[in-house]
């Protein structure tokens, strides 16, 4: 009977640990395609803002799109935990 | 990835600049309202632009003409030598490279100047110090006397041997014509052996300059048909472009207008300038034949520019363009200083 509740407990701490796994992947790997694609976004606003002050609302917003790809990876990442 | 990402960031961010520069350069249709304006009017103009700061210091030791002159080629000088500071690393190499050839027009602006007895300051005023050669260097070139003494002060210069070599010949024909074409073929061997190596990114640059290369070549056997120079023509272009030398020669020779322009036309490098050349088979004045070979050289590198956005394309092509809108100005004014009809002025500009 012991080793049954073992068991069970056993399964549901590994079904748990997969899980948090599975949502650090999601954090994690989200996080760096978002860098990747924030690599050269990030120069080129900083540059373009450089060059003209005005551009530096817009380049914030381009620079920070590629944050959707990160903060999907998060909503997964809380779906699974909760 | 921490390699790619410092190789890479250093390039956009150069290549973004210059884009935006370039954005910012003056479009056809404020030179176009320029052409109904004085050259009072133009200054006031142009200082409301990029060249701002330049009308502003100079503005109380030149008025006229001379001021338009003189700020447009401190300007020139300022923006290349704030580009060569914000290139990095193999981007850098290369844009002091092709600023290299400022260096030859400025020695030989010195050297004609001093052999025809212009006073140094008048000379100083059209210098543009853009290249190796700085300032300081220029100004000490100008504090010599004799055509002899500014050669010898050049010793250890990279233009020194040719120098060396061609000048006697030059003061005894009392012409620069051929020293210059030494200077400028030896500027391109040495920046197609820059080019070649091995530095990454040089096979774009290498395309660039090969399309420069060409364009000098037809523009000058254009320029030698309309001068009817006959005989060998070898020694006036440049090698290493798409046509060889005996190419050239051949074509050169040719009499009909007709047959001309179809062997430029056979030339696979040169198959996108086919449209312009049937344009020029009608006969038109020479200066117009370069600006309309001058705009489309000027297309063609744009074009090369966006199939390598992130090269060194981006950057020359803004120093070219802002050599044109600086020759562009410059044109207007002094076409404007003369009483020049605005229809004759605008055959000038590289729109």
């Amino acid at each position: 009977m012991a080793v049954e509740t073992m068991t069970v407990e056993v399964a549901t701490a590994s079904a748990m640990g997969l899980k948090a796994l599975g949502a650090g992947l999601a954090v994690g790997l989200t996080g760096i395609a978002t860098a990747i694609a924030e690599m050269t976004i990030g120069p080129a606003a900083v540059g373009a803002t450089a060059e003209n002050k005005d551009m530096f609302g817009m380049a914030l917003l381009f620079t920070v799109i590629p944050e959707t790809i990160v903060i999907f990876g998060l909503v997964v990442a809380l779906l699974l935990l909760f | 990835m921490a390699d790619v990402s410092t190789r890479l960031a250093p390039y956009v961010y150069v290549c973004t600049r210059m884009r935006v520069r370039k954005a910012k350069l003056l479009p056809r249709e404020d030179y176009l309202r320029m052409l109904n304006m004085s050259l009072t009017e133009i200054t006031r103009f142009i200082e409301e632009t990029e060249y701002k700061s330049e009308i502003d210091e100079l503005g109380s030791s030149f008025s006229g003409i001379d001021l338009v002159e003189v700020a447009l080629s401190w300007n020139l000088a300022k923006e290349y030598q704030k580009i060569l500071e914000i290139t990095p690393g193999a981007l850098h190499l290369f844009t002091q490279s092709y600023l290299r050839r400022w260096d030859i027009q400025n020695f030989l602006t010195i050297l004609r100047g001093k052999h025809q007895g212009v006073a140094a300051g008048r000379i100083k005023e059209v210098l543009i110090p853009a290249g190796k050669l700085d300032r300081e260097f220029l100004d000490r070139l100008l504090t010599e006397d004799s055509v002899e003494r500014i050669t010898e002060a050049m010793r250890g210069k990279r233009l020194y041997p040719v120098l060396e070599r061609e000048l006697p010949g030059a003061l005894e024909t009392k012409s620069f014509a051929r020293l210059e074409n030494e200077l400028y073929k030896g500027f391109y061997s040495e920046l197609l052996s820059d080019v070649k190596s091995g530095v990454k990114g040089g096979s774009v640059f290498l395309a660039y300059i090969r399309l420069e290369i060409d364009f000098m070549n037809v523009r000058n056997l254009f320029r030698l048909r309309s001068g009817a120079v006959e005989g060998d023509i070898r020694d006036l272009m440049i090698p290493d472009g798409s046509f060889s030398i005996d190419e050239l020669q051949r074509i050169a020779v040719i009499e009909n207008a007709g047959d001309f322009i179809d062997e430029i036309q056979k030339k696979a490098g040169l198959k996108s300038i086919t449209g312009l050349l049937e344009d020029l088979r009608n006969h038109r004045p020479i200066h117009e034949i370069e600006i309309e070979l001058t705009r489309f050289m000027l297309a063609e590198m744009e074009r090369l520019s966006k199939r390598y956005p992130v090269s060194i394309c981006p950057i020359l092509v803004y120093l070219e363009k802002k050599k044109y809108e600086v020759q562009n100005l410059r044109a207007l004014a002094r076409g404007k200083e003369s009483n020049l009809p605005a229809e004759r002025i605008k055959s000038y500009l590289v729109v």
